[in-house]
């Protein structure tokens, strides 16, 4: 048995231990929100509901309205980590008269999950 | 019984916030899911419209504007990791210094999905380009990848 001891006080000493740890940046764009934005709403009313945009880019005379989430999950056990960053995007278009264009916004993406295991192998084909 | 006794320490040494850093650390980093050529097998240049890739893709994280295109771009990227401290068992003969003797590398590549649309939304072209398998772990941070 004695031996036995003597490895696994090895390995732990060996181990840095374990950390689990999420963040997110910007808010959550809620899907009825979005769903509430008509084609034709204006800059104003787009705001009142989602707030300011992250970023406003030009595009093909078009104005478009960036909102962004990202979201990290990080498993961190013995010598292995894995962090996992998903990011959620809306766009607003508005046409030349200021006006709701087009809403792109996709399907949900899945959920981020927390893994520690760097590596493919074995449960990635 | 020691099969329960090393679950047991297991279980403390995940649970357990260590004092030093082990000598050894694999990593990995990712940003979203990679898209496949199969996921998008359902693009038809100058028929299929952005929202209709949005509804199977989720949205894309970039949106540019080139000329009279609009560009949508996905991103996946990935990023390993690894190091080594040789150094780490000093501390045992050497009480006083810990000097590091760390060695190891990574990579990190980026996969873009790139949608190229009309004023209109209608997508024009569709592309890929594949950097992602460039991330790789590194043992050994010395000499230079035989690439021709």
């Amino acid at each position: 048995m004695k031996p036995l001891w003597i490895v696994l006080l090895i390995v732990l000493s060996l181990s840095p231990g374990c950390a689990f740890i999420r963040g997110t940046y910007g808010e959550e764009v809620n899907q009825g929100d979005v769903a509430a934005i008509k084609k034709g709403a204006t800059r104003t009313e787009v705001a009142t509901i989602l707030g300011a945009p992250d970023r406003i880019v030009e595009a093909n005379g078009h104005e478009v309205h960036h909102y962004y989430r990202f979201d990290v999950k990080s498993g961190y056990i013995l010598f292995f980590s894995r962090t996992n960053v998903k990011s959620e995007d809306v766009f607003v278009i508005f046409d030349q008269a200021g006006l709701v264009e087009e809403v792109l916004v996709g399907r949900k993406k899945p959920p981020l999950e927390f893994q520690f295991w760097p590596f493919d192998w074995p449960f990635d084909s | 019984m020691v099969l329960r006794v090393g679950c047991a320490f297991f279980l403390l040494a995940v649970v357990m916030s260590g004092c030093v850093r082990g000598p050894l650390a694999w990593q990995r980093f990712t940003l979203n899911q990679p898209i496949s050529e199969r996921d998008v097998a359902f693009i038809v240049d100058g028929t299929t419209r952005l929202p209709e890739v949005l509804d199977r893709l989720g949205s894309p994280d970039d949106i540019q504007s080139v000329g009279r295109w609009i560009i949508a771009r996905y991103h996946f990227s990935d990023g390993r990791y690894f190091r080594a401290d040789y150094g780490w068992g000093l501390r045992f003969v050497i009480p006083y210094s810990s000097p590091d003797l760390v060695m190891g590398g990574g990579g990190f590549g980026t996969d873009i999905f790139q949608v190229t649309c009309d004023a209109q939304w209608v997508v024009q072209d569709h592309a890929f380009a594949w950097h992602a398998n460039s991330s790789e772990f590194r043992l050994w941070p010395f000499g230079e990848d035989q690439q021709q």
